[in-house]
């Protein structure tokens, strides 16, 4: 076995050759070209004398009844007249003749070219009568039956060899690099079997196949033939050698010759099998020993050709449609969990079965900005990275797909075992966002019909080619390609695409969206900030208001429990205003902007001992406070902050007779934590997450007095500086509450 | 003759309450007490049901922020662009807190700004620290404003 991955034959030279301007025909027939007009012979073939009695220097330049006779030329003319379409072979009847002292039956076949009028006397075969109709109705039902490509060519491979008797009937079908894969075939035995072997683009050159698309059938009755000239050799109407496209006696390319000699056969026909209007593959019959197919079943083996094209374009539908329903099942799944959770890269994670059976992969990978996610079989994150960022400045593509990456993309050699091929999506056209699919090496094995490097000889400074004389299996092994992937697949994923964008596009105008209805929301809280700040207190004045002048003008009239009353209305409706104003502060911190600058923190302290005192001016109150640093912060918040605090610690220290209150600080490089620490009466470690809450409250309302924001109010501004509150505290010990505050950021 | 106090007040119980602090004030200025901003504007420029007034501006304007008709920061405004008037030293009263209202007074000249306090006693206090100050000293000596701001 060979490792040819890479070798391509050369025969180019083969394209080269002028195989429709041969000069020569073969001998199973004779050739005129006749003047369109009055039917004079302006070339024949050099072998009329031996099938017509006249040789072809007297033929030319006489009239068509000078050798057929007048009423064999009448009757052709009458014929000629009836063709649908003259520019390719139209039978038109059979003739007998009488020459050289024996009859011989011909098929005249005729079409029009530049030169003139080609008519072909083809020697008819006496026993070749076979009734084809019910050949031709067996193998229609055949084809329809045929439910996969392989079972038609099968069966159409049976039919031609039923109705033509070749001992090899091969059904044979171009890749996408012209090299001919044997998908079906049918013999007696006689001819080595080639089914699924492949044939190099070389065997059928290019210029024969624009030939075979044109001239869709052609058949060599005996490849030992002596060509016979056509005379003169150029035409005397074009003044160049005769165009012999659409000849059905026209010699073929002596290599073409060599090569069925090699091949072991004697005899060989090929039919075009078409696929909108481009050659797809032939019906190629071969012999072992000579043998003649009259043109009439020519015609039929023609017309089988067709239905084959036509029963293959029917299945192949089919089978496209199933992928393309099995496909989208998959995509339908992936989508409904994509729109289920909205992201799609967590959705894509969430479900990997879906994402692999999408595409029928073995692996994918998703790209974003945020970073790379695998699934099942893949090749490492770096290497898809740089894959993806391979795709995204070289590719350009939204979609791409490959079947063989390491073949243009020279790093995925190092991962054939899982990404041989890729199908990969962009997502973005700002960043590297790719979804990709990986498909594994899958190694195969080409049975080539010999060796597909034709020997090249050079003779005399001519290089001639040989075609191969071995048409023994020759096996080639294919590496560095997957699976390959489907339309289907590919249409899908494009689908996927532009879904997910859709749905990253929907995103952005849901968050535009949601953006809007924040500010509007906030637009609203500031109008209840007002309202509540304007409406509320105004009454709750009035009630204080007139309690008190109904305290003023009743004074002496009132029982101490009516006094009490009053007292209680005018104490609660107090608390009540502090409330409002404590929680007007409170959503104010929280919306107004920082306004950060160097605050010495040592004075700020100061002057908030000095407010909170105040109102505890009969205790004995030590204060311990540290010589503490500067920091960056908005003056106005940190002193609320600060002086809450300071409050607290006065407030519940208010039991001792000798509070402790001590502060300071701790730098811890890019920050600096703050502590105030009391001996009050602390509170239960199991509430400390609820000490910063709002209206959270640990201790009894007649024991201290609060509006229970002071603390919400501190965690608020230190969070809003970037900064942490946290306490600790043992019941009847003390507490100690912390912030921190980040150090600014020092451009250099 | 003392000069009186304008007192422009829409809420009916603010201004009880109001005038009962400025009695027990003892001042001795007469208390004109309007309604709205338009009056309030009549008022100061002898207009309307006021032209036929005795000539003199107030001692002292204490000016409600949230008036019908007229706004109080209108009042203000028109105040404070009148050469004849802008001398006349004038407190706003509010229950708002709102920086924007203080801002837009602090910006138009207004000579002290109170938030109206809930408690009583508070109330009191500054209506009647506001009276005197103003009532008495009876001219608004340059750089007054700090003074004259509570709360």
């Amino acid at each position: 076995m060979n490792d040819l991955t890479h070798a391509q034959p050369d025969l180019s030279i083969c394209d080269r050759e002028p195989i429709h301007i041969p000069g020569s025909i073969q001998p199973h027939g004779v050739l005129l070209v006749l003047d369109p007009v009055d039917l004079l012979v302006l070339q024949a073939s050099s072998n009329t004398e031996e099938r017509l009695g006249m040789t072809h220097q007297q033929a030319v330049g006489q009239p068509l009844s000078q050798l057929l006779g007048s009423e064999h030329t009448t009757q052709l003319w009458n014929q000629l007249q009836r063709a649908p379409l003259r520019a390719r072979p139209a039978l038109l009847g059979s003739i007998t003749l009488r020459a050289n002292h024996q009859e011989q039956t011909f098929h005249a076949v005729a079409h029009q070219t530049d030169g003139g009028l080609i008519l072909e006397l083809e020697l008819a075969q006496p026993e070749q009568r076979v009734d084809i109709h019910p050949l031709v109705d067996a193998f229609t039902l055949q084809s329809e039956a045929a439910q996969t490509l392989a079972e038609l060519a099968k069966r159409t491979a049976l039919e031609v060899r039923r109705l033509t008797g070749f001992d090899r009937v091969l059904i044979y079908q171009f890749d996408e690099d012209w090299n001919g894969n044997v998908i079906g075939e049918d013999g007696s035995g006689r001819l080595p079997q080639l089914l699924n072997h492949r044939f190099p683009a070389s065997d059928i050159p290019a210029q024969a196949r624009e030939l075979y698309r044109q001239n869709r059938v052609r058949i060599i009755p005996d490849a030992s033939y002596r060509p016979v000239p056509v005379h003169p050799t150029n035409n005397p109407v074009t003044s160049k050698p005769l165009d012999m496209t659409f000849s059905i006696l026209r010699s073929v390319s002596p290599v073409h010759v060599e090569y069925m000699r090699n091949m072991q056969t004697a005899s060989s026909m090929s039919v075009s099998i078409l696929r909108d209007g481009r050659l797809w593959g032939l019906i190629a019959c071969h012999h072992q020993h000579p043998l003649s197919i009259s043109f009439p079943v020519r015609a039929v083996c023609d017309l089988y050709a067709r239905a084959f094209s036509l029963r293959l374009s029917a299945l192949e539908h089919a089978s496209d449609f199933e992928r393309r329903l099995s496909t989208r099942s998959a995509f339908a799944r992936l989508l409904e969990r994509m729109t289920e959770s909205g992201n799609f890269a967590k959705a894509m994670t969430d479900h990997a079965e879906s994402v692999l059976s999408f595409t029928e992969s073995e692996g994918a990978a998703i790209v974003t900005a945020e970073g790379c996610t695998l699934l099942g079989h893949t090749p490492t994150q770096t290497q898809v990275l740089k894959l993806t960022d391979w795709l995204y400045h070289e590719i350009k593509q939204d979609v791409y797909s490959s079947d063989s990456l390491s073949s243009v993309f020279p790093p995925a050699a190092d991962y054939v075992d899982s990404g041989s091929g890729v199908l990969a999506i962009a997502i973005s056209k700002l960043h590297p966002s790719y979804i990709l699919w990986f498909r594994p090496e899958v190694i195969q094995t080409i049975k080539w019909g010999g060796n597909p490097n034709k020997p090249i000889e050079a003779l005399n400074d001519q290089v001639r080619i040989h075609p191969r004389r071995s048409f023994e299996t020759w096996k080639e092994i294919v590496r560095n390609r997957s699976h390959p992937w489907t339309i289907a697949e590919v249409e899908g994923a494009a689908e996927l695409r532009n879904t997910i964008v859709g749905n990253v596009l929907r995103k952005a105008e849901e968050l535009a969206a949601l953006n809007d209805e924040l500010t509007r929301s906030n637009k609203e809280l500031e109008a209840f900030s007002y309202s509540v700040s304007h409406d509320l207190r105004a009454p709750l004045r009035h009630i204080v208001g007139y309690a008190e002048m109904l305290r003023e003008e009743a004074a002496d009239k009132l029982t101490p429990k009516e006094a009490r009353c009053i007292a209680t209305i005018i104490e609660s409706s107090e608390y009540a205003g502090r409330l409002v104003d404590k929680l007007l502060n409170f959503s104010r911190l929280g919306r107004a902007e920082l306004q950060c600058a160097r605050v010495n923190m040592n004075s700020l302290i100061e002057e908030s001992r000095i407010n909170v005192v105040r109102d505890a001016e009969d205790r004995t109150i030590e204060w311990r406070i540290a010589d503490l640093p500067a920091v960056h912060a908005d003056l106005m918040m940190l002193r609320m902050a600060v002086q809450d605090l300071l409050s607290n610690a006065v407030k519940y220290t208010r039991e001792r007779d000798r509070a402790v209150i001590q502060i300071n600080y701790q730098d811890r490089g890019s920050e600096f934590v703050f502590s105030i620490e009391d001996n009050g009466v602390g509170f239960d470690m199991e509430y400390a997450d609820k000490l910063f809450g709002v209206f959270q409250r640990l201790h009894r309302w007649e024991d201290y007095e609060g509006t229970g924001i002071g603390l919400a109010n501190v965690r608020r501004v230190i969070e809003r500086h970037g900064g942490k509150t946290w306490a600790f505290g043992e019941e009847d010990v003390g507490a100690t509450f912390y912030f921190s505050l980040p150090k600014p950021i020092k451009i250099q | 003759m003392l000069k009186p106090i304008l007192l422009v007040e829409d809420n009916p119980k603010d201004l009880e309450l109001t005038l009962h602090a400025l009695e027990k004030s003892n001042l001795a200025n007469e208390v004109v007490t309007v309604r709205d901003g338009k009056e309030a504007l009549n008022y100061l420029f002898r207009e309307g049901n006021y032209q036929n007034r005795t000539q003199g501006n107030p001692a002292v304007v204490l000016l409600d922020l949230k008036l019908p008709k007229v706004d109080g920061i209108q009042v203000l405004e028109k105040v404070k662009a009148d050469p004849a008037l802008q001398s006349i030293p004038v407190v706003m009263l509010t229950t708002s807190r709102e920086e924007k209202d203080l801002l837009r007074s602090y910006q138009l000249g207004v000579n002290a700004y109170v938030v109206k306090p809930v408690a009583f006693k508070e109330f009191i206090d500054a209506i009647q620290d506001l009276g005197i100050f103003w009532a008495v000293l009876n001219e608004p000596p340059p750089g007054s404003l700090k003074s004259g701001k509570r709360n």
